[in-house]
Protein backbone atom coordinates (compact mmCIF):
# COMPACT_ATOMS: atom_id res chain seq x y z
CA UNK A 1 0.00 0.00 0.00
CA UNK A 2 1.41 3.43 -0.93
CA UNK A 3 2.23 5.58 2.06
CA UNK A 4 0.80 9.09 2.40
CA UNK A 5 3.42 10.29 4.87
CA UNK A 6 6.34 8.96 6.82
CA UNK A 7 8.78 9.69 9.61
CA UNK A 8 12.09 7.86 9.28
CA UNK A 9 14.51 7.61 12.18
CA UNK A 10 12.85 10.64 13.70
CA UNK A 11 14.26 12.02 16.92
CA UNK A 12 12.75 15.06 18.61
CA UNK A 13 14.58 16.66 21.51
CA UNK A 14 12.85 19.35 23.55
CA UNK A 15 15.10 20.97 26.13
CA UNK A 16 17.35 18.18 27.36
CA UNK A 17 14.82 15.39 26.84
CA UNK A 18 14.37 13.18 23.78
CA UNK A 19 10.59 12.98 23.35
CA UNK A 20 10.78 10.76 20.27
CA UNK A 21 13.79 8.57 19.55
CA UNK A 22 14.58 6.96 16.17
CA UNK A 23 10.91 6.59 15.33
CA UNK A 24 9.91 5.01 12.03
CA UNK A 25 6.29 5.55 11.09
CA UNK A 26 4.66 4.94 7.73
CA UNK A 27 1.20 6.43 7.33
CA UNK A 28 -1.11 4.85 4.79
CA UNK A 29 -4.63 5.92 3.78
CA UNK A 30 -7.06 5.12 6.57
CA UNK A 31 -7.05 5.67 10.31
CA UNK A 32 -4.00 5.58 12.56
CA UNK A 33 -4.66 5.98 16.27
CA UNK A 34 -1.84 7.14 18.55
CA UNK A 35 -2.17 6.14 22.19
CA UNK A 36 -0.01 6.44 25.25
CA UNK A 37 0.09 7.96 28.71
CA UNK A 38 0.49 11.69 29.35
CA UNK A 39 3.94 12.85 28.33
CA UNK A 40 4.55 9.87 26.04
CA UNK A 41 4.96 12.16 23.03
CA UNK A 42 1.61 11.83 21.22
CA UNK A 43 1.26 15.56 20.61
CA UNK A 44 4.94 15.89 19.75
CA UNK A 45 4.55 13.13 17.15
CA UNK A 46 1.69 15.00 15.49
CA UNK A 47 3.57 18.31 15.70
CA UNK A 48 6.61 16.65 14.15
CA UNK A 49 4.45 15.39 11.28
CA UNK A 50 2.98 18.89 10.88
CA UNK A 51 6.47 20.40 10.78
CA UNK A 52 5.91 22.39 13.96
CA UNK A 53 8.85 20.89 15.84
CA UNK A 54 12.21 20.32 14.20
CA UNK A 55 13.65 16.84 13.95
CA UNK A 56 17.04 16.54 15.62
CA UNK A 57 17.64 13.49 13.43
CA UNK A 58 15.72 11.70 10.74
CA UNK A 59 13.43 12.75 7.92
CA UNK A 60 9.82 13.72 7.47
CA UNK A 61 7.77 13.21 4.31
CA UNK A 62 4.28 14.67 4.26
CA UNK A 63 1.99 15.87 1.48
CA UNK A 64 1.45 19.59 0.92
CA UNK A 65 -2.18 19.08 1.72
CA UNK A 66 -1.73 18.32 5.40
CA UNK A 67 -4.15 19.59 8.02
CA UNK A 68 -3.05 19.80 11.65
CA UNK A 69 -5.67 20.46 14.32
CA UNK A 70 -4.02 20.82 17.71
CA UNK A 71 -5.44 20.61 21.20
CA UNK A 72 -6.57 24.21 20.96
CA UNK A 73 -8.81 25.60 18.19
CA UNK A 74 -6.03 27.64 16.47
CA UNK A 75 -8.48 30.35 15.41
CA UNK A 76 -7.31 33.97 15.47
CA UNK A 77 -9.07 36.14 18.04
CA UNK A 78 -10.72 39.31 16.78
CA UNK A 79 -11.79 37.47 13.62
CA UNK A 80 -15.00 35.52 13.09
CA UNK A 81 -15.03 31.75 12.66
CA UNK A 82 -16.24 32.32 9.09
CA UNK A 83 -13.36 34.66 8.23
CA UNK A 84 -10.84 32.39 9.96
CA UNK A 85 -11.93 29.46 7.77
CA UNK A 86 -12.11 31.64 4.67
CA UNK A 87 -8.50 32.58 5.33
CA UNK A 88 -7.39 28.94 5.49
CA UNK A 89 -9.30 28.06 2.32
CA UNK A 90 -8.01 31.02 0.31
CA UNK A 91 -4.44 30.52 1.58
CA UNK A 92 -4.54 27.01 0.10
CA UNK A 93 -6.02 28.39 -3.11
CA UNK A 94 -9.41 26.75 -2.45
CA UNK A 95 -12.86 28.22 -2.95
CA UNK A 96 -14.38 29.92 0.09
CA UNK A 97 -17.88 28.87 -0.97
CA UNK A 98 -17.75 25.76 1.20
CA UNK A 99 -17.06 27.62 4.44
CA UNK A 100 -20.63 28.60 5.33
CA UNK A 101 -22.15 25.15 4.69
CA UNK A 102 -19.25 23.45 6.53
CA UNK A 103 -19.71 25.63 9.61
CA UNK A 104 -23.47 25.10 9.48
CA UNK A 105 -23.00 21.33 9.27
CA UNK A 106 -20.91 21.51 12.46
CA UNK A 107 -23.69 23.41 14.21
CA UNK A 108 -22.55 27.01 13.81
CA UNK A 109 -25.47 29.00 12.44
CA UNK A 110 -24.68 32.10 10.37
CA UNK A 111 -25.07 34.43 13.36
CA UNK A 112 -22.52 32.54 15.46
CA UNK A 113 -20.19 31.98 12.51
CA UNK A 114 -20.00 35.77 12.05
CA UNK A 115 -19.10 36.52 15.68
CA UNK A 116 -15.48 37.01 16.78
CA UNK A 117 -14.23 33.59 17.88
CA UNK A 118 -13.35 34.74 21.39
CA UNK A 119 -17.07 35.35 22.04
CA UNK A 120 -17.95 31.72 21.20
CA UNK A 121 -17.99 28.93 23.77
CA UNK A 122 -15.06 26.50 23.90
CA UNK A 123 -17.22 23.83 22.28
CA UNK A 124 -18.29 26.15 19.47
CA UNK A 125 -14.70 27.14 18.81
CA UNK A 126 -13.72 23.49 18.65
CA UNK A 127 -16.60 22.77 16.23
CA UNK A 128 -15.48 25.68 14.03
CA UNK A 129 -11.96 24.27 14.00
CA UNK A 130 -13.25 20.82 13.07
CA UNK A 131 -15.15 22.34 10.16
CA UNK A 132 -11.73 22.87 8.57
CA UNK A 133 -11.71 19.13 7.85
CA UNK A 134 -14.61 19.62 5.43
CA UNK A 135 -13.34 22.90 3.98
CA UNK A 136 -9.73 21.93 3.29
CA UNK A 137 -10.20 18.23 2.35
CA UNK A 138 -6.55 17.37 2.99
CA UNK A 139 -4.75 14.12 2.16
CA UNK A 140 -3.23 13.89 5.63
CA UNK A 141 -5.30 14.99 8.64
CA UNK A 142 -3.62 15.17 12.06
CA UNK A 143 -6.03 15.42 15.00
CA UNK A 144 -4.70 15.96 18.52
CA UNK A 145 -7.31 15.10 21.18
CA UNK A 146 -10.13 16.09 18.82
CA UNK A 147 -12.88 14.84 21.14
CA UNK A 148 -12.08 17.25 23.96
CA UNK A 149 -14.55 20.08 24.63
CA UNK A 150 -17.23 18.75 22.28
CA UNK A 151 -20.60 17.24 23.14
CA UNK A 152 -21.83 13.79 22.13
CA UNK A 153 -23.52 15.05 18.95
CA UNK A 154 -20.34 16.69 17.71
CA UNK A 155 -18.30 13.64 18.72
CA UNK A 156 -20.60 11.41 16.66
CA UNK A 157 -20.24 13.78 13.72
CA UNK A 158 -16.47 13.75 14.11
CA UNK A 159 -16.38 9.95 14.12
CA UNK A 160 -18.45 10.00 10.94
CA UNK A 161 -16.14 12.60 9.33
CA UNK A 162 -13.09 10.49 10.21
CA UNK A 163 -14.65 7.42 8.60
CA UNK A 164 -15.57 9.42 5.49
CA UNK A 165 -11.99 10.67 5.19
CA UNK A 166 -10.67 7.12 5.56
CA UNK A 167 -13.17 5.96 2.93
CA UNK A 168 -11.84 8.62 0.56
CA UNK A 169 -8.34 7.09 0.90
CA UNK A 170 -7.02 9.94 3.04
CA UNK A 171 -4.74 9.32 6.00
CA UNK A 172 -6.09 10.37 9.40
CA UNK A 173 -3.89 10.33 12.49
CA UNK A 174 -5.67 10.71 15.82
CA UNK A 175 -3.91 11.15 19.15
CA UNK A 176 -6.43 10.54 21.89
CA UNK A 177 -7.06 9.05 25.32
CA UNK A 178 -10.71 8.47 24.49
CA UNK A 179 -12.95 6.73 21.99
CA UNK A 180 -11.51 3.24 22.08
CA UNK A 181 -14.06 2.22 19.44
CA UNK A 182 -11.75 3.96 16.94
CA UNK A 183 -9.16 1.23 17.40
CA UNK A 184 -11.38 -1.43 15.83
CA UNK A 185 -11.66 0.48 12.54
CA UNK A 186 -8.05 1.69 12.51
CA UNK A 187 -5.35 0.48 10.13
CA UNK A 188 -2.92 0.78 12.93
CA UNK A 189 -2.74 1.70 16.59
CA UNK A 190 0.59 3.20 17.63
CA UNK A 191 1.43 2.92 21.32
CA UNK A 192 3.95 5.40 22.67
CA UNK A 193 5.41 4.92 26.13
CA UNK B 1 2.08 32.57 -5.02
CA UNK B 2 4.09 33.84 -2.06
CA UNK B 3 2.91 37.38 -2.77
CA UNK B 4 -0.71 36.22 -2.68
CA UNK B 5 -0.10 34.36 0.58
CA UNK B 6 1.59 37.41 2.11
CA UNK B 7 -1.42 39.44 1.08
CA UNK B 8 -3.78 36.88 2.70
CA UNK B 9 -1.86 37.10 6.01
CA UNK B 10 -1.93 40.91 5.88
CA UNK B 11 -5.69 40.87 5.21
CA UNK B 12 -6.23 38.46 8.13
CA UNK B 13 -4.15 40.71 10.36
CA UNK B 14 -6.14 43.77 9.34
CA UNK B 15 -9.40 41.92 10.09
CA UNK B 16 -8.09 40.94 13.53
CA UNK B 17 -6.99 44.50 14.26
CA UNK B 18 -10.43 45.74 13.26
CA UNK B 19 -12.06 43.24 15.60
CA UNK B 20 -9.64 43.85 18.47
CA UNK B 21 -8.05 47.26 17.82
CA UNK B 22 -5.93 47.24 20.98
CA UNK B 23 -2.65 47.36 19.01
CA UNK B 24 -3.77 50.41 17.05
CA UNK B 25 -5.34 52.12 20.05
CA UNK B 26 -2.28 51.62 22.26
CA UNK B 27 0.08 52.82 19.50
CA UNK B 28 -1.97 55.96 18.76
CA UNK B 29 -2.42 56.71 22.46
CA UNK B 30 1.28 56.30 23.12
CA UNK B 31 2.36 58.59 20.25
CA UNK B 32 -0.28 61.21 21.12
CA UNK B 33 0.63 61.16 24.82
CA UNK B 34 4.33 61.53 24.10
CA UNK B 35 3.82 64.49 21.76
CA UNK B 36 1.45 66.13 24.26
CA UNK B 37 3.85 65.59 27.17
CA UNK B 38 6.72 66.91 25.05
CA UNK B 39 4.84 70.10 24.22
CA UNK B 40 3.91 70.64 27.87
CA UNK B 41 7.18 69.59 29.50
CA UNK B 42 9.73 71.49 27.43
CA UNK B 43 7.40 74.19 26.13
CA UNK B 44 6.33 74.81 22.53
CA UNK B 45 9.46 76.83 21.68
CA UNK B 46 11.99 74.14 22.56
CA UNK B 47 9.72 71.27 21.50
CA UNK B 48 9.04 72.93 18.16
CA UNK B 49 12.69 72.91 17.14
CA UNK B 50 12.84 70.68 14.05
CA UNK B 51 15.47 68.25 15.36
CA UNK B 52 13.76 67.87 18.76
CA UNK B 53 10.25 67.44 17.32
CA UNK B 54 11.52 64.96 14.71
CA UNK B 55 13.54 62.91 17.21
CA UNK B 56 10.63 62.56 19.63
CA UNK B 57 8.23 61.72 16.81
CA UNK B 58 10.43 58.86 15.58
CA UNK B 59 11.20 57.53 19.05
CA UNK B 60 7.45 57.45 19.68
CA UNK B 61 6.93 55.68 16.34
CA UNK B 62 9.56 53.05 17.18
CA UNK B 63 7.90 52.22 20.50
CA UNK B 64 4.47 52.29 18.85
CA UNK B 65 5.72 49.74 16.31
CA UNK B 66 7.01 47.49 19.09
CA UNK B 67 3.72 47.79 21.01
CA UNK B 68 1.55 46.99 18.00
CA UNK B 69 3.72 44.10 16.82
CA UNK B 70 3.93 42.52 20.26
CA UNK B 71 0.16 42.73 20.59
CA UNK B 72 -0.27 41.21 17.13
CA UNK B 73 1.86 38.18 18.03
CA UNK B 74 0.21 37.87 21.47
CA UNK B 75 -3.04 37.42 19.58
CA UNK B 76 -1.41 34.73 17.43
CA UNK B 77 -0.35 32.83 20.56
CA UNK B 78 -3.88 32.83 22.02
CA UNK B 79 -5.47 29.47 21.17
CA UNK B 80 -2.26 28.59 19.24
CA UNK B 81 -3.54 30.40 16.14
CA UNK B 82 0.02 30.75 14.88
CA UNK B 83 0.44 26.96 14.71
CA UNK B 84 -2.32 26.73 12.11
CA UNK B 85 -0.48 29.27 9.93
CA UNK B 86 2.93 27.66 10.39
CA UNK B 87 1.51 24.26 9.44
CA UNK B 88 0.17 25.61 6.13
CA UNK B 89 2.36 25.11 3.06
CA UNK B 90 4.26 28.39 2.64
CA UNK B 91 2.89 29.68 5.96
CA UNK B 92 6.29 30.37 7.50
CA UNK B 93 7.44 32.47 4.55
CA UNK B 94 4.19 34.37 4.28
CA UNK B 95 3.81 35.11 7.99
CA UNK B 96 6.72 37.55 8.16
CA UNK B 97 5.80 39.41 4.97
CA UNK B 98 2.13 39.59 5.90
CA UNK B 99 2.82 40.92 9.37
CA UNK B 100 5.25 43.52 8.01
CA UNK B 101 2.73 44.68 5.42
CA UNK B 102 -0.10 44.96 7.95
CA UNK B 103 2.13 46.80 10.44
CA UNK B 104 3.17 49.27 7.73
CA UNK B 105 -0.50 50.13 7.15
CA UNK B 106 -1.12 50.49 10.88
CA UNK B 107 1.97 52.68 11.38
CA UNK B 108 1.01 54.86 8.42
CA UNK B 109 -2.23 55.64 10.28
CA UNK B 110 -0.37 56.24 13.56
CA UNK B 111 2.12 58.53 11.75
CA UNK B 112 -0.75 60.51 10.23
CA UNK B 113 -2.31 61.11 13.66
CA UNK B 114 1.09 61.81 15.26
CA UNK B 115 2.09 64.16 12.43
CA UNK B 116 -1.14 66.14 12.64
CA UNK B 117 -0.82 66.39 16.44
CA UNK B 118 2.77 67.59 16.10
CA UNK B 119 1.74 70.25 13.62
CA UNK B 120 -0.99 71.55 15.94
CA UNK B 121 0.59 71.16 19.39
CA UNK B 122 4.14 72.17 18.42
CA UNK B 123 3.08 74.85 15.90
CA UNK B 124 5.45 73.39 13.31
CA UNK B 125 5.89 75.15 10.00
CA UNK B 126 6.83 72.75 7.23
CA UNK B 127 9.06 74.18 4.49
CA UNK B 128 8.92 71.09 2.23
CA UNK B 129 5.66 69.17 2.81
CA UNK B 130 6.18 66.79 -0.14
CA UNK B 131 9.67 65.88 1.07
CA UNK B 132 8.32 65.40 4.59
CA UNK B 133 5.71 62.94 3.34
CA UNK B 134 8.45 61.03 1.46
CA UNK B 135 10.67 60.82 4.56
CA UNK B 136 7.79 59.73 6.79
CA UNK B 137 6.65 57.08 4.29
CA UNK B 138 10.24 55.82 3.98
CA UNK B 139 10.60 55.79 7.77
CA UNK B 140 7.32 53.92 8.21
CA UNK B 141 8.46 51.34 5.63
CA UNK B 142 11.70 50.78 7.52
CA UNK B 143 10.38 50.15 11.04
CA UNK B 144 8.24 46.99 10.61
CA UNK B 145 10.90 44.77 8.98
CA UNK B 146 13.19 45.19 12.00
CA UNK B 147 10.53 45.07 14.71
CA UNK B 148 8.67 42.05 13.29
CA UNK B 149 12.01 40.26 12.89
CA UNK B 150 12.91 40.67 16.57
CA UNK B 151 9.41 39.94 17.86
CA UNK B 152 9.47 36.71 15.82
CA UNK B 153 12.91 35.74 17.11
CA UNK B 154 11.75 36.27 20.72
CA UNK B 155 8.33 34.70 20.12
CA UNK B 156 8.63 31.67 22.40
CA UNK B 157 10.52 33.46 25.16
CA UNK B 158 8.66 34.30 28.33
CA UNK B 159 10.41 37.66 28.69
CA UNK B 160 9.78 38.76 25.12
CA UNK B 161 7.97 41.92 26.26
CA UNK B 162 11.19 43.16 27.86
CA UNK B 163 13.59 41.60 25.38
CA UNK B 164 12.18 42.98 22.14
CA UNK B 165 12.90 46.67 22.87
CA UNK B 166 16.35 45.75 24.23
CA UNK B 167 17.19 43.79 21.06
CA UNK B 168 15.46 45.97 18.48
CA UNK B 169 16.29 49.51 19.61
CA UNK B 170 20.09 49.28 19.10
CA UNK B 171 19.48 47.97 15.57
CA UNK B 172 16.99 50.76 14.98
CA UNK B 173 19.45 53.52 15.94
CA UNK B 174 20.69 54.14 12.35
CA UNK B 175 17.09 54.14 11.16
CA UNK B 176 16.03 56.61 13.87
CA UNK B 177 18.99 58.89 13.16
CA UNK B 178 18.24 58.90 9.43
CA UNK B 179 14.51 59.44 9.99
CA UNK B 180 15.15 62.28 12.46
CA UNK B 181 17.64 64.04 10.19
CA UNK B 182 15.44 63.56 7.11
CA UNK B 183 12.36 64.89 8.90
CA UNK B 184 14.27 67.89 10.31
CA UNK B 185 15.67 68.61 6.83
CA UNK B 186 12.17 68.59 5.33
CA UNK B 187 10.87 70.89 8.07
CA UNK B 188 13.73 73.40 7.70
CA UNK B 189 13.78 73.38 3.88
CA UNK B 190 16.81 71.28 2.95
CA UNK B 191 15.64 69.22 -0.06
CA UNK B 192 18.88 67.33 -0.70
CA UNK B 193 19.15 66.40 2.98
CA UNK B 194 15.55 65.16 3.06
CA UNK B 195 15.97 63.12 -0.12
CA UNK B 196 19.33 61.70 0.96
CA UNK B 197 18.12 60.56 4.38
CA UNK B 198 14.85 59.33 2.88
CA UNK B 199 16.77 57.23 0.35
CA UNK B 200 18.82 55.75 3.16
CA UNK B 201 15.59 54.81 4.97
CA UNK B 202 14.32 53.01 1.86
CA UNK B 203 17.62 51.12 1.70
CA UNK B 204 17.25 50.11 5.37
CA UNK B 205 13.72 48.87 4.65
CA UNK B 206 14.93 46.76 1.72
CA UNK B 207 17.92 45.29 3.56
CA UNK B 208 15.92 44.34 6.66
CA UNK B 209 13.01 42.98 4.60
CA UNK B 210 15.37 40.63 2.75
CA UNK B 211 17.08 39.70 6.02
CA UNK B 212 13.73 38.99 7.70
CA UNK B 213 12.40 36.94 4.80
CA UNK B 214 15.61 34.88 4.94
CA UNK B 215 15.90 34.42 8.70
CA UNK B 216 12.31 34.19 9.95
CA UNK B 217 11.16 30.95 8.24
CA UNK B 218 14.13 29.12 9.78
CA UNK B 219 13.80 30.90 13.12
CA UNK B 220 10.16 29.85 13.39
CA UNK B 221 11.25 26.20 13.57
Amino acid sequence: MNSTAALRGATVVLGDRAILRDLDLELVPGITVVRGPNGAGKSTLLRALAGLVPLSRGTREVPDRTLYLGQRPQLLHGVSARDNLRFFASFRGLSIEGVGPALASWGLVAKDAGRPVETLSAGQRRRAALARIDVERCDLVLLDEPFSEIDDAAATQLLHAIRVLAGERRAVVIATHARFELDAGANRVVHLS
Amino acid sequence: MTIVRIWRIAARETLAERGQPDGLVSAVTFVAALILVESLAVGPLAAGQPAVAAALFWIAMAFAAILATTRSFDRELEDDAIDAVLALPGGRDALYGGKVLALMALLAFVALIGGLLSLVLLSLEIALPGHLVFVIVAGVLGLPPVVVLFVTLALRLRARGALVPILALPVLVPHLVAATNGTAAAITGDPSGALGWGGLLVAFALVYSVLGLTIVPTALE
